[in-house]
């Protein structure tokens, strides 16, 4: 797996498209910002939220249980899911019971990190994705490069002709409206034949057995009332305690992640339509190892809004891409080391520790800490190799002797003075590449006190 | 069986110490013409708005948006004349021009509206199918937060299904321009009653 740098490097080699991608992000947290100084209450919101999830955690086993048989006496059928293999075994297991062959899919980050596309697919299962984004990146054979904002990546003219070649848009076409349109056609006509529809979830409900779906284009809705199968998927720390806690969550939710005072359709699902199926799959896959991690357990208050991309100044000049994470950004860089520190070991460090994304966070996980806290253990672990410890070891037995700093100053100025500009022997650093040093100065600070003293006695 | 048992172990043996579940009090709108802050956000996203001073207007206030004898489903039992709710398959309302429904309560500061499957005749799917919508709502039942929402609303007993409509379904997935029509309802006309 390429480092996210390299990534990042790869992605800043495009400076006006990296400059596109900033501000487009950007824009969305300017929005976020301004729906939030509409809430007065905005920062007792977030630690109500932060609570009712710290509490969920804490007892997390009895409410599961609790929503299990609230669901179940709605008349739903609950599964149980170890890891991404039995998820997807049994969503697999349900398609068969009803001879399905095809499945219409609403967004949900769960079944990218379960993979499931690529299970079905592999068993002749046609699997549509319908929220407009989320169909762009799979007729294009790729992962979300964000969230909420799957296809933030692509421009117009990309997906212009994406369509052209798909579904047959006129040649040149870019116009986002007339594109959109193309694809409400596309995906009416596969609403209507699919005989299965899958949603992720944003919130379970304890108390009522209820899940609850927020989306804006209406797809999910679409695919769950019009086919006689519905599926959701949810991971188990998706729960909440109480029905009256979704104020709470509806309000912090789209205006962290859109800047919209609410999504358009909040839905919440309780029981099958007449003569049809509600299944739900509770899925761990890593979650309750997470839980057992006293540092990093309250990432699992997250309700994948966004906002910590949108305004992490790494991602909006990387790209979501470069994380090759399910989940990428701030709060992907504290979810997934714990899966596998050596494959994901480096994303702790693809942050400037700025801690805005905490700040922003609706649920007021501690992420730039938990980022610095990964870091520890990353070190410890011997991992990453390469400049940054070579760096660091020259700078920790610098600062730590005062003569050895003092000599290594001089050293430093007279090599400034001698080689000004870009810095080249310091290529063994990635700190000078983008970076000139400063002017080197006639004296340092030390010298100069000196003088002064000498010379005022 | 054997996953529900390993995971609850997992859960017991990992998780915190009990934390606290706190109160959350009913927050209030300062705003007080909430019906105007209601008419005010629909508006800004995209919705359009319609005040009647009687209900017997609401034929007429339809037939101004949409002059053209369409295909409009309503499951109003005032409106006579229109479509009602004939079969629960739900292919069968593709092709809806207009559906027109009630909504239940309405939210001040998002714009939201509620409605649930007994509003929609049980079909489920009619607010999104259509390709446009009108949503009725007495002014009597307009709050000011979701606080006052589901402290109204309470806990479901008759109703498997319920959804807070805020608007036309809507799209920034192209280059975050904004696109009005996605896969549901091209637009949303809210006539509010008094």
């Amino acid at each position: 797996m390429m480092p996210h740098a390299q990534k990042a490097a790869i992605f800043n080699k495009d400076e006006a498209r990296t400059d596109w991608h900033d501000a487009s992000l950007w824009m969305v947290r300017k929005k976020r910002d301004f729906a939030v100084s509409e809430i007065p209450e905005w920062e007792f919101l977030r630690e109500f939220a932060s609570d009712i999830k710290m509490h969920t955690l804490s007892k997390l086993d009895d409410y599961l249980e609790s929503f299990e048989k609230a669901a179940i006496q709605n008349g739903a059928i609950v599964h149980w899911a170890a890891d991404a293999k039995e998820h997807n075994d049994i969503v697999l297991s349900i398609l068969n019971k009803h001879q399905a062959k095809k499945m219409v899919k609403s967004k949900s980050m769960l079944t990218e990190e379960c993979h499931l596309n690529e299970f079905l697919e592999h068993h002749n299962i046609e699997v549509i994705d319908s929220d407009l984004g989320e169909r762009i990146i799979q007729m294009l054979n790729e992962p979300p490069s964000h969230i909420v904002l799957p296809a933030i990546h692509l421009k117009k003219e990309e997906i212009g002709e994406l369509f052209h070649r798909e579904l047959h848009t006129e040649k040149g076409a870019t116009d986002p409206q007339y594109l959109t349109e193309a694809a409400r056609h596309h995906l009416r006509e596969k609403f209507h034949t699919a005989q299965v529809a899958l949603t992720g979830v944003n919130f379970g409900i304890a108390e009522t057995g209820e899940i609850v779906v927020c989306t804006n284009e209406g797809n999910a809705d679409m695919g769950v009332h019009l086919t006689p199968v519905q599926i959701h998927s949810m991971g188990i720390e998706k729960l909440i305690p109480r029905r009256s806690d979704l104020a709470v969550f509806t309000r912090l939710l789209a205006r962290s992640a859109t800047g919209q005072p609410v999504t358009v359709f909040t839905s919440h699902h309780r029981n099958p339509k007449p003569a049809g199926e509600m299944h739900i799959i509770l899925v761990d896959n890593g979650r309750t190892e997470q839980l057992g991690k006293p540092d990093f357990r309250s990432s699992l208050k997250c309700i994948r809004c966004g906002a910590c991309m949108n305004t992490c100044p790494i991602y909006r000049r990387s790209g979501g891409h470069s994380y090759e994470t399910t989940i990428p950004g701030p709060i992907g860089s504290i979810l997934t080391p714990g899966i596998d520190l050596k494959k994901h070991g480096q994303l702790p460090f693809a942050s400037t520790l700025c801690g805005s994304c905490t700040d922003v966070c609706p649920v007021k996980i501690d992420i730039h800490t938990q980022l610095y806290k990964w870091r520890q253990i990353v070190s410890e672990a011997g991992l990453p190799e390469g400049g940054n410890k070579t760096m660091m070891s020259i700078m920790g037995s610098g600062l730590a002797s005062p003569s050895f700093f003092h000599r290594l100053g001089n050293i430093g100025r007279k090599l400034l003075r001698l080689f000004p500009g870009k810095e080249r022997f310091l290529s063994f650093t990635v700190w000078t590449k983008d970076r000139d040093l400063p002017k080197a100065p006639v004296e340092s600070f030390r010298e100069w006190y000196v003088k002064q003293t000498k010379d005022g006695q | 069986m054997a996953s529900k048992e390993t995971i609850l172990a997992k859960i017991k043996s990992n998780r915190p110490n009990l934390w606290p579940l706190p109160d959350v009090p009913i927050f209030e709108t300062s705003v007080t013409d909430k019906k105007k802050l209601f008419i005010q956000i629909l508006e800004r996203g995209g919705s359009k708005v319609h005040c009647i001073d009687d209900s017997s207007q609401i034929h007429q206030v339809i037939t101004t948006h949409f002059p053209e004898n369409n295909r409009m489903v309503s499951t109003l039992p005032l409106l006579e004349g229109m479509e009602g709710i004939t079969t629960l398959h739900p292919d069968f309302y593709e092709g809806t021009e207009v559906a027109i429904i009630e909504g239940l309560i309405g939210v001040a500061e998002n714009g939201a509206l509620w409605v649930t499957e007994n509003e929609l005749g049980k079909v489920r799917v009619l607010p999104f199918i259509a390709q446009h919508l009108i949503m009725i709502i007495s002014a009597k039942n307009i709050v000011g937060t979701m606080h006052e929402a589901y402290k109204a609303l309470g806990l479901p007993t008759t109703s498997g299904f319920g959804v807070f409509i805020a608007g036309p379904s809507k799209t920034a997935d192209i280059e975050q321009s904004l696109v009005i029509g996605a896969q549901g309802a091209r637009s949303l006309l809210v006539i509010v009653t008094p």
